[in-house]
């Protein structure tokens, strides 16, 4: 007889529905890698796949969707033995990362032909990090945080060094990959400290626990805590863990350094809120101190150095370390307004960075070298489209009123004072007012007369039709979020209601 | 009790050295060498626990895998046969007194958290607990980390090839 | 940490000295068994293939020439033992004893015989019953490249190092089908200790052998184990490491007296550990018909002939090695990297897949041959995805030129 003495193995029952648009973003990935293996000779591929990309980015938007008006009418829920939370919270992440995930798609198909750098594990790989970014942002166990912060970062370290013949590429690779490193170690030592301490990875379990047994001796705590949030402060890229951010988004493929803008600092954001409101939020008064500080620090340090740079991809990436800190006013408040406050300005920032960063790629031209503010001399004369739309974003980011930048700075500093830190609001309004100034500079540039004497002569910009629809949507969305904000607002506050605890 | 205790002692005695070993050495081998130490080690105290399953997995996943292509790496490259004064800085001190802080801060925590508490640990562990609890418990773990494989896979696959 | 060796009933209940002892006798009877078995080995490889050949073979030292691999061993360990001035001592006096190590360790866990009653303690006729033997079998393999790999680099000479990295290619590339061969076994078992695999392969009537024997099941399995393994202890047609018209004398070449005799020791070691894990797996270790005239529990029955049936099966495997070794020609490294990656793990993965598709169907009582069918379609519709998939010989892609 076969497997006679065999004990069954017990299972599971697997709720596809909660993990459905994670799986249609990796079978999207497999299906690229097969495809790419099996017609290896048919230059067609990279097209294919990058169709194939885009059409995985709509299905597992769907299936949120579904997610989403399950939710609405049935409540939020814990899946997969609670390792999974299907919830509002987690539905709006996935919207803002699967809206990333498609700009920074729709930016690369032009920029891997400009750089002859088609290949469709590109792709891939942008899937697979897609993936862990969206699993990440319904994770409810600390296990399952952990490895999808590991998939988001290796698909990460490779696209960043992608442009292999650039030394300034792979010079971004592999800080990214040391400094990463690292950080998940740290990570992963909190959430050992964590569970020895609580006795469970799960995070409404970490609630639970907390919420019954008072710890006489809670050191191990708060040690863990600590090495949670320096794991997850170097992802968001708060200061002082904000040393890779300059060097990496600077080398970067421009599109890289848009996706790593806006759908990591979401990822990482949803695990923030997650852990630190969500699971530990009857010990935020021990959190909060701390994540007051990395905000001051990430405000101040970002938007400071921002000032002395002369490289604009640079200034920006500077600038994303002080959106960090915005963002942490709206953790540190502890509240659900806060909560919905800050991932209102995630979803934003992904839209203002990603257009940003797209005009910058536009303007680097072949070799993605002229990021200099002296390339952006004359850019309003040259191309008054492209230097008007630079201009939206870099006002929205600034917080210039009837842009998304404004609304959203405003929800976090409001949630910042009904808390009564009025000191935090105080530093985010200078930091504002700094980085105010160094948007202007670049906008100040780009309407000044071209330099006669040294003229970049370069190729002409190029706007392929993806670039040209990524630019649109963001345009659209941006001046959307300004204007009419009340609809992404209420999804915010009704995301925050939805969260499963 | 009191052998389990002894035993433990000196396994931790030579993880300390072994460890200590890593860092100091000037000879990257040397430094594989000294951490398939540590890791042995750390698999012998996992079967002290009774914790076979771990344990053998500890020596198959770590002294077996990835050391193997640690020194495989270092082989292929360079495979540098004498002390290079490059791995060595002057930040020894500094160095030194950052991780015996560390050290000081985790034991007195450590300490003064479980000073007395015993951990009833399930023993002996069998197979079909540790599957079970894979195939259920950590179901979602279990199946993300055939994506992250697959993820490092391909990035190895861009990082390796020629232009 | 003693219910970990409950297993065996030897060891339930207090240990007391006369339990002791019998576990020391149990060490120590397997170490000289496999050392004197190495011995009888090398000295019968040299006759048989002397045979194949035409040759005479040894046939000086004691009758037929049997004592002379002690006779090669009593000269090497007198002969002047050299290091080379570039090596890194310590490293490479360490070496040898990584490479045997592993080999004895492995042995402990094969059960060559019954239980048995020893000083008035049950026991099994093995050294150790570990609970997950299965796993540590895998992790001591996983060991074995250690010593290869440390002795060509410590030697601190190009073609020891050249051959230690083609050898730990060829161990780390044939380590994965080797584990994925083994898996085979372990589903149908739902066991990983060596003697419940054993005893599910007990001789109950004349077609045990087909019936109940594990290699007419993972029949799969099987050929790749033995192929893996053959390459596994470096044992030609995959002798690459000992190519020694490339490398002069592989990793090992600046070994001198009795380390060079404990790597040549621990070769054929790993040979007989691997033939008698082949044998634990898939042959049904000791199980074997018994003397049917006399008493179930007579000593011959109890003691014997379990291991002379278990002596028997190794013997065969052996035979076939130094068959093997006569006749085949070394392969090349690339056939040798392209059967370990294209051929052997992926078939061995898809075998697994196979496997627990069918113990699946077992479990949930679907009906077998169905779902036996559909699995095996489907490994094979797989396969051919994968082979279209991978670069023909000859056919150049256009990143890896």
């Amino acid at each position: 007889m076969i497997g006679a003495g065999v004990t069954p193995i017990a299972h599971a029952p697997v709720d596809w529905y909660a993990i459905a648009p994670e799986i249609a973003l990796f079978a999207a990935a497999i299906l690229i890698v097969v495809l790419r293996s099996v017609a290896r000779h048919d230059p067609k591929v990279h097209q294919a796949s990058m169709l194939i990309a885009i059409a995985g980015v709509a299905a597992s938007a769907l299936f949120t969707g579904v997610q989403w008006a399950f939710v609405h009418s049935n409540g939020p829920y814990q899946a997969m033995s609670g390792l999974v939370a299907v919830d509002g919270f987690g539905v709006f992440v996935k919207s803002v990362i699967l809206g990333a995930t498609l700009l920074a798609l729709l930016l690369s198909g032009g920029y891997l032909r400009r750089e002859h750098l088609e290949s469709p594990e590109y792709f891939a790989l942008m899937l697979c990090s897609a993936t862990g970014m969206m699993l990440m942002a319904s994770a409810n166990d600390l296990i399952t945080i952990f490895l999808s912060l590991e998939i988001l970062s290796i698909a990460l370290y490779v696209l960043a060094a992608f442009d292999r013949r650039r030394l300034s590429s792979q010079e971004a690779g592999l800080k990214y990959f040391l400094l990463g490193s690292f950080s998940s170690a740290v990570f992963l030592y909190g959430i050992a400290l964590v569970y020895g301490a609580t006795g469970t990875t799960r995070l409404s379990g970490i609630a639970q626990f907390l919420a019954k047994i008072v710890l006489l001796h809670d050191g191990v705590l708060f040690v863990g805590l600590a090495l949670l949030l320096v794991g997850l402060g170097f992802k968001v890229a708060a200061a002082p863990f904000h040393m890779w951010t300059p060097d990496v988004y600077q080398g970067a493929p421009t599109p890289v350094t848009a996706f790593m803008a806006a759908a990591t600092k979401a990822a990482a954001f949803a695990a923030v809120l997650r852990i630190f409101v969500g699971a530990f939020r009857l010990y935020d008064v021990d959190w909060r101190p701390a994540v007051f500080g990395l905000a001051v620090l990430s405000l101040l340090v970002g938007s400071i150095a921002a000032v002395v740079q002369t490289d604009v991809k640079r200034m920006l990436a500077y600038q994303s370390i002080s959106h960090a800190g915005y963002v942490l006013i709206g953790v540190q408040a502890a509240t659900d307004k806060g909560t919905s406050a800050a991932l209102f300005y995630v979803c934003t920032y992904a839209v203002m960075a990603t257009g940003a960063f797209a005009i910058v790629m536009l303007v680097a031209r072949r070799g993605d070298d002229r990021h200099e503010l002296t390339d952006y001399r004359g850019l309003a004369s040259a191309r008054p489209v492209l230097a008007g739309l630079l201009t939206l974003f870099l006002l929205a980011q600034a917080g210039v009123p009837l842009t998304g930048g404004f609304v959203a700075k405003l929800s976090v500093f409001s949630a910042a004072i009904d808390v009564g830190q009025y000191w935090l609001a105080l530093v985010g309004m200078l930091a504002a007012v700094i980085g105010a100034f160094v948007y202007l500079r670049i906008v100040l540039a780009m309407y000044a007369p071209p330099d006669d004497e040294a003229a970049p002569e370069g190729p002409r910009i190029v706007v392929d039709a993806g670039t040209g629809v990524a630019l649109t949507i963001a345009a659209g969305a941006i001046v959307f979020l300004g204007v009419v904000p009340g609809i992404v607002l209420d999804f915010a506050h009704a995301a925050t209601q939805l969260l499963a605890r | 009790m009191i052998a389990e205790n002894v035993v433990f002692g000196i396994i931790a005695a030579a993880m300390a050295l072994g460890a200590i070993g890593v860092v100091r050495t000037k000879n990257v081998v040397h430094a594989a060498l000294y951490l398939v130490v540590v890791l042995a080690g750390g698999a012998a105290q996992f079967i002290l626990l009774g914790q076979e399953f771990v344990a053998w997995v500890q020596v198959l996943v770590y002294i077996g895998a990835v050391i193997v292509l640690f020194l495989f790496g270092i082989m292929l490259t360079r495979a540098p046969m004498h002390p290079k004064d490059s791995l060595d800085n002057d930040l020894r001190w500094p160095a030194a007194v950052t991780s015996l802080f560390l050290v000081g801060i985790l034991v007195g925590l450590l300490v003064h958290t479980f000073h007395a508490d015993k951990v009833d640990v399930q023993r002996p562990v069998r197979t079909a607990d540790v599957t079970s609890s894979i195939f259920t418990t950590y179901i979602v773990p279990f199946e993300v980390v055939g994506v992250l494989l697959l993820g490092a896979l391909i990035g190895a696959v861009v990082l390796a090839r020629k232009d | 940490m003693s219910h970990l060796l409950a297993l065996d009933p030897l060891l339930r209940g207090s240990v007391t000295w006369s339990v002791f002892v019998v576990v020391v006798i149990k060490v120590a009877v397997a170490f000289v068994i496999l050392l004197v078995s190495v011995m009888l080995y090398i000295w019968a490889m040299r006759k048989v293939i002397a045979d194949m050949q035409n040759r005479i073979g040894p046939n000086r030292a004691g009758p037929y020439g049997v004592l002379q691999t002690l006779a090669d061993g009593i000269k090497l360990f007198f002969k002047e033992q050299s290091i080379p001035n570039s090596a890194d001592r310590p490293v490479f006096r360490l070496a040898p004893y990584l490479s045997i190590m592993p080999a004895f360790l492995m042995f402990c866990v094969v059960p060559i015989g019954g239980t048995v009653s020893i000083l008035g303690h049950q026991t099994f006729l093995q050294v150790v019953d570990l609970p997950m033997g299965a796993l540590f079998i895998l992790a001591m393999s996983g060991l074995g490249v250690y010593g290869v790999m440390l002795a060509g680099w410590s030697s601190g000479s190009k073609y020891p190092l050249l051959g230690s990295v083609r050898a730990s290619a060829q161990l780390l590339s044939y380590e994965a089908a080797f584990g994925l061969a083994i898996l085979g076994v372990l589903i149908q078992a739902g066991t990983l200790s060596t003697h419940e695999i054993v005893a599910q392969q007990s001789w109950t009537n004349a077609w045990s052998f087909v019936s109940h024997w594990f290699w007419l099941k993972t029949f799969v399995a099987f050929v790749i184990f033995l192929v893996a393994a053959t390459a596994e202890t470096n044992h030609p047609p995959f002798d690459l490491v000992e190519a020694e018209q490339e490398l002069v004398g592989g990793f090992n070449t600046e070994y001198t007296g009795i380390r060079f005799a404990i790597f040549y020791l621990a070769e054929f070691m790993n040979v007989i550990t691997m033939s008698a894990i082949a044998v634990t797996l898939f042959l049904g270790g000791p199980s074997g018909p018994g003397l049917g005239f006399l008493a179930r529990d007579n000593v011959l029955n109890v003691w014997v002939m379990p291991v002379v049936w278990f002596v028997v099966k190794v013997l065969a495997l052996l035979f076939a090695t130094v068959w093997v070794r006569a006749s085949l020609p070394r392969m090349r490294y690339d056939r040798l990297m392209s059967l370990g990656w294209k051929w052997l793990i992926e078939i061995a993965i898809l075998w697994v897949l196979v496997t627990a598709t069918v113990q699946v169907a077992i479990v949930e009582d679907w009906n077998r041959l169905v779902a036996a069918s559909i699995a095996v379609g489907a490994a094979v519709a797989a396969y051919g995805v994968l082979y279209a998939s991978m670069p023909k010989s000859g056919e150049q892609i256009e990143e890896f030129r």
